[in-house]
């Protein structure tokens, strides 16, 4: 009985985690222009994700370079690579999405 | 005997003056061809302004508009001159009417609120001008930012349920503004635009008062419609205007409506 007591608080803190994520959303934003790529990185309700990894990867998932987003959420590279470029935003706990920018955009930004 | 002669005859003469008095209510409209554009969409939009009876489908001839912008992240941008003049009409309509369509690229993460101010619109069914300041909005990769903020219109509909991303059923509260205050009482019509585009159902109201929904605002200018089918809604609030227009030497009175456009999709 103990044990089923904690499976359940285990799995409602589980639950209440991963609900909380939902709400938490993270999103990333990128576009190209001037030979830069800048990325802005928020919750659905605008605020910035503050120092959050972003990685970014080529057309192959191989990872070209990473940065952290300053405290506007911003996060800015030279053009790495003409290609179509996935880039990631890691905000810990979970809160990760990604944005995928594409070939033509990159060239048309560069 | 005679109570009833005379009740039967006022109903008949009620129901006269109301067979005169056309049934329909005009709406301005700003109907942009997506709600929400995520990475994966189109992130250019069709953006049609009219002027119809939602409900029957009809178009009316609508002269270029006064004023046409987008509002995002606080600054309006004026897109007038991209409007480009269109023909549309109702399968039951034997000639066309103009409409205006604009593409517009989103370019930002964020909410954009169009808002169009038409033209005055002479109707001679009712003797008055109308004039709707109609607004919708667009949310963009996911930043629910900006769907809040007033325009600043002579009379302008503040949406207080976020106005996208609504299921069918959902109850969509608004507030009602005429020159930044709100409208105690304001009446407000409801239509559903038949014209839904992948509306496979078109609708058709067993009753006129089934046409146009109405509902009355708080005294705070606040009032609520739950939305019972998939598609765009408009919601409209009509006031007088303290200002006249003059028409071959007349004076006449301006009704000024805030109108607002949500769409909401069923839950499957």
């Amino acid at each position: 009985m103990k044990h089923v007591n904690c499976l359940l608080a285990v799995l409602f803190v589980v639950l209440s985690a991963s609900g909380a994520a939902l709400a938490h959303k993270v999103n990333l934003f990128a576009y190209a222009e001037g030979g830069t790529v800048f990325t802005e990185s928020y919750f659905p309700d605008g605020r910035a994700v503050e120092k959050g990894t972003v990685r970014v990867y080529d057309s192959t998932d191989q990872l070209l370079l990473e940065g952290k987003t300053d405290t506007e959420g911003l996060f800015s590279f030279g053009i790495p690579k003409i290609d179509a470029l996935k880039i990631v935003i890691d905000a810990g706990m979970g809160h990760k999405n990604s944005f995928a920018l594409k070939k033509a955009e990159v060239e048309a930004g560069k | 005997m005679r109570t009833k002669i005379i009740a039967v005859s006022i109903i008949t003469a009620a129901f006269m003056i109301l067979a005169v008095q056309p049934a329909l209510a005009h709406f301005g409209a700003v109907i942009p061809s997506d709600d929400i554009v995520t990475q994966d969409d189109h992130k250019t939009l069709d953006v049609q302004v009219k002027f119809i009876h939602p409900m029957e489908l009809h178009y009316m001839e609508m002269a270029r508009p006064k004023q046409f912008g987008v509002l995002h992240d606080g600054k309006k941008t004026d897109l007038l001159g991209t409007l480009a003049a269109k023909k549309g009409k109702s399968p039951d309509q034997d000639q066309t009417f103009t409409f205006w369509s604009t593409d517009y690229q989103i370019r930002r993460p964020g909410d954009y609120t169009f808002y169009v101010e038409p033209t005055p619109y002479w109707e001679p069914a009712e003797d008055l001008f109308i004039v709707h300041y109609t607004k919708v909005c667009v949310n963009a990769f996911g930043m629910e930012e900006g769907w809040d903020q007033h325009v600043g219109l002579e009379t302008e509909i503040i949406p207080f349920t976020r106005p996208y991303g609504l299921w069918t059923g959902n109850l969509f509260t608004g507030q009602v503004l005429l020159k930044g205050k709100p409208v105690p009482f304001a009446e407000v019509e409801i239509e559903y635009l038949n014209e839904t585009p992948g509306n496979i159902n078109i609708v058709l109201p067993p009753a006129d008062p089934y046409v146009t929904q109405v509902v009355k605002a708080d005294v705070n200018g606040v009032f609520s419609y739950a939305m019972p089918k998939a598609g765009w809604w408009g919601f409209s609030a009509l006031n007088e205007a303290e200002w006249t227009l003059t028409l071959d030497g007349q004076e006449k009175g301006v009704e000024i409506g805030a109108v607002y456009w949500v769409r909401t999709r069923d839950m499957k």
